[in-house]
């Protein structure tokens, strides 16, 4: 008995402190505890109404299909919409409040707050599962359901429970204010109802065409492995996007993040070629490029508010090695870096795009080609831009916008030449023309011009190419900054925290 | 255990918050960090406590640079910050529970130091009271028991004594004291300067991100105090004391308060003894003669202008 309550401390000792501390705040709290009545209450009237009004239960073979399809859409829904939003909102709240702080001058690192975050929420949901079970368990006895069906759909469920929980986390971490938190909590419930129903209407349907019978089929492996290698890869961007936010100001705080995502733009690329050549489609190569490039020109906007100067906590990380320094230079805090980086992630998508088609023209049905131009505009405009709002920070606002806010200028600037400029020529000549859409980083993609793609690509190209010498002198500067300190930390060059 | 704070330095974009503060503090020494609002003591503290980045300068704790090797710094160090725990559905013990088993305390030894710590805080009676139903007064003892829970023998409080009664400043300076005579280096930010005079050692008197004065609270009130404000009252005479005073030699300015006249004086204290004699020798019943101020809050007030950055 000893040795086994020793055990138990031992584990108890190991245990994330974060994990402990949520799960003793849920217990405590009346919010858990009303949901889970709630759910249970929700649960057995489900079941007390199926079972007293439907008569031919004793007779029919798909009375537990029916009712599994029920709990089941009970189950997701709480656990999809409550623990997200639960976890989620606690964590903004410490934030608001200043006693987190406190848990960095703990051993705590970053990382085990924002996985202790998610491993409490998991706990919750399989709090909620396992409450469910005895529910599920009598579906299974009333006929119509496979065990592997319930256990899959449960398991797809908690996959996007999961991911829907890391998202909010996310969501959580952002500095941002009250009002700001709650447009994207009213923005992610929208989502998550969305995910809901898409989730909702796709285990119907895999219950329709049953799912026990296909366990031994390829296809339905690579589907499974698809959505769970596409949910691990979402929780792990979510969550080292969460821990750099979280991270202090002055650690290196894109490192991890920059190296993961390159990792998933490999794999993911290599997925989607392996994929191309199986099904002689250019069409996974095609979805792999846009989401790349969209996703890495919002990269720009969000890099561009890094900072300019690396404090000695980092700086003494840097490699000395002259061949490894340039690549750390890509992958460190830092906006000149993390430009640099996201540019050339979007330019090495766009080469890959066309080294394809040159693999396999057979592969180009003419649309492919425009549709590389399209993704060449969002991102020339998207580096102009955000060069653009850099400079002219640097020139005009230095003393009223710190460097963490670039990207309200690289907005404003979008507004200006995407929506105001042709609303105001809209109104002047009382028509619409698709070219004035033509500095828009999207306009080459909604238009139905395919004229318009040459067009906006020679512009968005000279306005590249422009910003871009313009900004040389800053990009050099934090190159040559760049390097491992010589010195003691008491002669410290300039760090400012604006950027 | 030598605190030592060099050339320290931080800028929030144009915003010069720090400005080359140097000084150092050690075992046993109780520190007070007086200074206006926005003078930079909180950001200070931030920086000793490893949660923000010096612009340039460091800071060492036993050699242990707060910029270079933080991960050791902050081992060594207790931070008390100006806010309070607020945690709903927590209660004192496993607050204190959770931040020594983020401090890596094992079990065994993590149930005596939090017992011992309760008890050392007085908080062994309210351990299972959630930390939102407590008074200030208890919320700063649970945000000192946490500071403490890693044994740090360098303690880093903002404004430890704000919105405490005056039991829970009593209570507060006796803990200091205890703590201090432990063996701690304290360095302590408070606006109440007279709790500060009873408990410090040495003061740092910033302004602007810059430090006015320091050193111990003697050397301060003497090197500070050149001017001495004296106030008179005399049986009689008020307004003819009041006339003779404003011709006198070393007599700055002098107020007629209600029955009393304050005069300020330049010099040493003797001027002070010949301004004495020598109203008693022109005939004035002189039944008080006090000197004013010569603590660390009229040093404050003298050496300060009560600028921020």
């Amino acid at each position: 008995m000893k040795s086994i309550s020793n055990v138990i401390e031992q584990m108890n000792d190991r245990l994330n402190p974060i994990v402990v501390k949520e799960l003793r705040q849920a217990v405590q709290g009346k919010v858990l505890i009303v949901v889970v009545i709630c759910f249970l209450c929700l649960q057995l009237l489900t079941m007390g109404i199926f079972l007293i009004t439907d008569e031919s239960i004793a007779v029919s073979f798909d009375a537990g299909l029916n009712i599994f399809r029920v709990l089941l859409s009970i189950l997701f829904g709480t656990c999809v919409l409550f623990v997200p939003a639960y976890t989620g909102l606690r964590l903004a709240t410490e934030r608001a409040d200043a006693d987190v702080d406190l848990l960095f001058i703990t051993t705590l690192r970053p990382r085990s707050i924002i996985w202790g975050k998610f491993l409490a929420g998991l706990i919750l949901t399989i709090l909620l599962y396992s409450a469910c079970m005895p529910f599920m368990a009598f579906t299974y006895l009333l006929r119509g359901i496979d065990l592997p069906s319930i256990f899959v759909l449960l398991a797809l469920d908690f996959i996007v429970v999961a991911v829907g929980i890391q998202c909010a986390i996310l969501i959580g971490c952002l500095p941002a204010n009250r009002v700001f938190r709650v447009m994207l909590g009213v923005g992610w419930l929208i989502i998550i109802l969305a995910i809901f129903q898409f989730i909702t209407f796709f285990s119907l349907s895999l219950l329709q065409f049953g799912i026990g019978s296909q366990l031994d089929s390829w296809k339905f492996w690579r589907g499974a492995f698809g959505v769970l290698a596409s949910g691990l890869a979402l929780i792990g961007i979510f969550a080292l996007l969460s821990i750099a936010l979280i991270s202090p100001f002055s650690t290196n705080r894109a490192l991890p993040v920059r190296i993961f995502i390159t990792a998933v733009w490999l794999l993911t690329g290599i997925g989607a070629a392996i994929w191309s050549i199986g099904i002689n489609d250019f069409t996974p190569i095609g979805v792999w490029a846009t989401l790349n490039i969209l996703l890495h020109s919002i990269g720009l906007f969000i890099a561009i508010n890094e900072r300019e100067h690396l404090g000695w906590r980092v700086r003494r990380t840097i490699p000395r090695r002259r061949l490894l320094r340039p690549l750390a230079f890509l992958f460190y805090s830092g906006a000149a870096g993390g430009v640099i980086w996201s540019s050339l992630i979007i330019a090495l998508t766009l080469l890959s795009m066309v080294e394809w088609l040159i693999v396999f023209p057979h592969m180009n049905t003419g649309s492919e080609t425009e549709g590389i131009g399209g993704l060449a505009v969002v991102g020339l405009y998207a580096f102009s831009y955000v060069l653009a709002a850099s400079l002219i920070r640097r020139s005009f606002l230095a003393d009223r916008v710190t460097g963490a806010y670039t990207w309200v200028i690289a907005l404003v600037l979008l507004g200006i030449t995407t929506t105001i400029i042709p609303l105001g020529l809209f109104f002047l000549y009382g028509e619409w023309k698709e070219e004035w859409l033509v500095a828009s980083p999207l306009g080459s993609i909604l238009s139905t011009n395919s004229d318009i793609v040459p067009f906006s690509l020679i512009i968005a190209s000279f306005c590249a190419v422009f910003t871009g010498a313009l900004n040389l002198p800053w990009f050099f500067r934090q190159f040559s900054d760049f390097h491992a300190p010589r010195e003691k930390a008491t002669s410290n060059p300039q760090t400012s925290e604006s950027g | 255990m030598q605190v030592n704070i060099l050339n320290l330095r931080k800028d929030f974009g144009a915003t010069r918050a720090v400005d080359d503060i140097s000084f150092s503090f050690s075992s046993g020494q109780i520190i007070g960090f007086v200074g206006p609002n926005g003078a930079g003591k909180t950001t200070t503290m931030r920086i000793l406590a490893t949660l923000d980045e010096p612009t340039s300068g460091d800071a060492t704790i036993d050699d242990f640079s707060i910029v270079e090797v933080p991960e050791q710094a902050r081992r060594l160090i207790g931070y008390v910050p100006d806010a309070l725990p607020m945690h709903r559905d927590i209660s004192v013990h496993e607050y204190l529970d959770f931040f020594a088993r983020a401090y890596g305390l094992m079990a065994t030894q993590r149930r005596q130091v939090i017992d011992n710590i309760e008890e050392f805080t007085n908080l062994t009676g309210i351990r299972e009271k959630t930390l939102h139903t407590l008074s200030k007064g208890m919320k700063q003892r649970v945000s000192l028991a946490r500071a403490l829970i890693h044994d740090p023998p360098v303690l880093v409080m903002d404004e430890p004594a704000a919105g405490l009664d005056p039991r829970g400043r009593v209570e507060l300076r006796e803990l200091l004291r205890i703590l201090s005579g432990q063996g701690k280096a304290i360095l302590i930010s408070s606006h109440i300067l007279t709790e500060l005079s009873e408990i410090c050692d040495g003061a740092v008197i910033i302004e602007q991100g810059r430090i006015i004065t320091a050193g111990t609270l003697q050397e301060i009130v003497k090197q500070e105090v050149e001017q001495h404000t004296i106030l008179i009252r005399s049986l009689n005479q008020q307004d003819d004391l009041y006339r003779s005073l404003l011709l006198m030699p070393n007599v700055a300015t002098v107020n007629q308060l209600n029955n009393e006249i304050e005069a300020r004086i330049t010099g040493s204290e003797e001027m002070c003894s010949d301004l004495l004699t020598n109203l008693i020798r022109d005939g004035y019943r002189i039944v008080e003669f006090k000197q004013q101020g010569g603590d660390l809050e009229s040093v404050f007030m003298d050496v300060t202008k009560g600028e921020v950055q």
